[in-house]
C-alpha cells in the first residue's frame, strides 16, 4: 500500500461520513474523533487504503455495481480478525470493529456481524 | 388480542430478546395455527423444522450466518424453518381430497365424489400438475397462507417475528431436510427487544395502485369511512414516518446494548 492519504481526501470516507450524517445528524468528523483513527489502523492493518477496501467489496457487471461475495466475506473475515487483536475490553473491540462495519455498510456493502458486545457477545 | 389488532400490530421485528427464551407451548400454538391453513386440494405442503438456537452447537450456527444474515439468526432463539413439501400430492394421490367429501367439505353438489378423485382428479389434473413449471409457485403460495398463520398467531401470542431467507444446502445438511422439499424462508421468533411499535406501520404503497375493480387499471376504490373503522380497530396504526427521532434514539440504544455498527 502506498502511503496513505488524509482520510477525509479518499471518496469512500467523505460517502461514510454523509451517510452517517444523513442517517444520524451530528457531524460525523468531530463527533468522534476515534472513528477515522480507527480505520487508519485498520488500513495499515489490512495494507490497503479506504477506497481500495471497499473496492475489493465490490465489482461492476453490465454496468451495475455489484457486490463481490467473496471480497466482502474477506473483508468480513479481515475485520474480526482486526477486531480480535485490539487491546483493551471486549466493548473496546466491539467497538472497533463495528466502526469498520460501518465505514462498509454507509458504502453500501451490506454487512452483518452478529452481536459484538452487550450481555450476549463474545 | 383482537384479529384487526393482532394483523395491525404486527412488524418485522429485528431486534429479538437474545436471552429470553420462548416458551415451546407458543410455538406449538403457531404450529397449529399454520396447520389450520386453507390449503389447495387439501395438499398441505408446508412443513416446517423448528431448531431452538442454543441447541445448536457453535459451530453449526455460524454455518448458518452469512454477512447478510447473521445478526438475526444470531438473536433469534427459535428459527422455524419452512419448506415447501412437493413430494406430497404424488405421496397421498387425492386422499386427503377423499377425506374432504368424506366429511361433506366437497359435496357432490358441487360435483365431487371419490370416483371423480380417483379417474381424473389425481391422474389427469393433480399429477400432470407436478410436472409442470407452475408447481412449486402454487405450493409456495399454499405454504405462504401456513406461514402467515403462524406468524400472527406469535403475534398474539406477545412475540415478535421476523421471515427472512436462509442458506438452503447448509440447513439441508444441517437438518436433514428430504431432497423433494423445496426451501422457503425461516421465521425467526423471539420476544421483541424494540418496542412494539417499532416506529408505527411500515410504508405501504398506496391502496389504488393495489386493488383493481372491475379490470386491470380501475382502483378499487378506498372508503375513507371504512379506513375510519379500521383505524378504531387497531388494524391501521399510525405510519412509520421519515427521521422518527424516537425511533432514530430506540435503535441506537439497542446498537449500544447489544453492539451493533451505527
Amino acid at each position: 500500500m502506498a502511503e496513505l492519504q488524509p482520510l477525509t481526501g479518499y471518496a469512500s470516507v467523505q460517502a461514510w461520513f454523509e451517510g452517517l450524517h444523513r442517517h444520524w445528524g451530528g457531524d460525523p468528523e468531530h463527533d468522534d474523533p476515534e472513528r477515522l483513527e480507527i480505520i487508519e489502523a485498520f488500513c495499515r492493518f489490512a495494507d490497503r487504503d479506504p477506497d481500495a477496501v471497499i473496492a475489493e467489496c465490490l465489482l461492476v457487471k453490465d454496468g451495475e455495481k455489484r457486490i463481490r461475495t467473496k471480497g466482502r466475506q474477506r473483508c468480513a473475515d479481515l475485520i474480526a480478525e482486526f477486531q480480535s487483536g485490539v487491546e483493551g475490553p471486549r466493548m473496546k473491540r466491539a467497538k472497533w470493529g463495528n466502526t469498520v462495519r460501518s465505514f462498509l455498510i454507509h458504502n453500501g456493502i451490506m454487512l452483518q456481524s452478529g452481536v459484538q458486545g452487550g450481555e450476549s457477545g463474545s | 388480542m383482537e384479529f384487526k389488532e393482532v394483523i395491525g400490530s404486527r412488524r418485522s421485528i429485528r431486534f429479538f430478546e437474545p436471552d429470553k427464551p420462548v416458551e415451546r407451548e407458543k410455538i406449538q400454538k403457531m404450529l397449529e395455527a399454520a396447520r389450520l391453513a386453507s390449503c389447495a386440494v387439501n395438499a398441505h405442503w408446508a412443513k416446517a423444522i423448528v431448531i431452538e438456537r442454543d441447541k445448536l452447537p457453535e459451530d453449526k450456527l455460524e454455518k448458518m450466518k452469512t454477512p447478510v444474515a447473521a445478526l438475526n439468526i444470531e438473536l433469534a432463539p427459535v428459527h422455524i424453518y419452512w419448506y415447501a413439501d412437493l413430494g406430497v400430492v404424488n405421496r397421498v394421490q387425492g386422499s386427503r381430497l377423499k377425506e374432504l367429501v368424506d366429511v361433506g367439505a366437497l359435496a357432490p353438489t358441487h360435483g365431487w365424489s371419490h370416483k371423480f378423485v380417483d379417474e381424473l382428479v389425481y391422474p389427469q389434473i393433480l399429477k400432470p400438475m407436478t410436472q409442470g413449471p407452475g408447481y412449486p409457485i402454487a405450493a409456495a403460495t399454499d405454504c405462504g397462507v401456513a406461514m402467515c398463520q403462524a406468524m400472527l398467531t406469535g403475534v398474539d401470542e406477545g412475540l415478535g417475528v421476523c421471515l427472512s431467507s436462509f442458506i438452503p444446502n447448509i440447513a439441508k445438511e444441517l437438518f436433514k431436510v428430504p431432497d423433494d422439499w423445496v426451501p422457503l424462508y425461516v421465521l425467526l421468533v423471539g420476544y421483541p427487544a424494540e418496542s412494539a411499535k417499532g416506529g408505527g406501520q411500515r410504508p405501504r404503497p398506496p391502496f389504488e395502485e393495489q386493488y383493481h375493480y372491475g379490470e386491470y387499471g380501475t382502483p378499487y376504490t378506498r372508503d375513507e369511512a371504512v379506513v375510519e373503522e379500521l383505524k378504531q380497530a387497531k388494524m391501521i396504526q399510525e405510519p412509520a414516518q421519515p427521521n422518527n427521532q424516537e425511533r432514530t434514539d430506540e435503535i441506537k440504544r439497542l446498537a449500544e446494548r447489544l453492539g451493533l455498527p451505527l
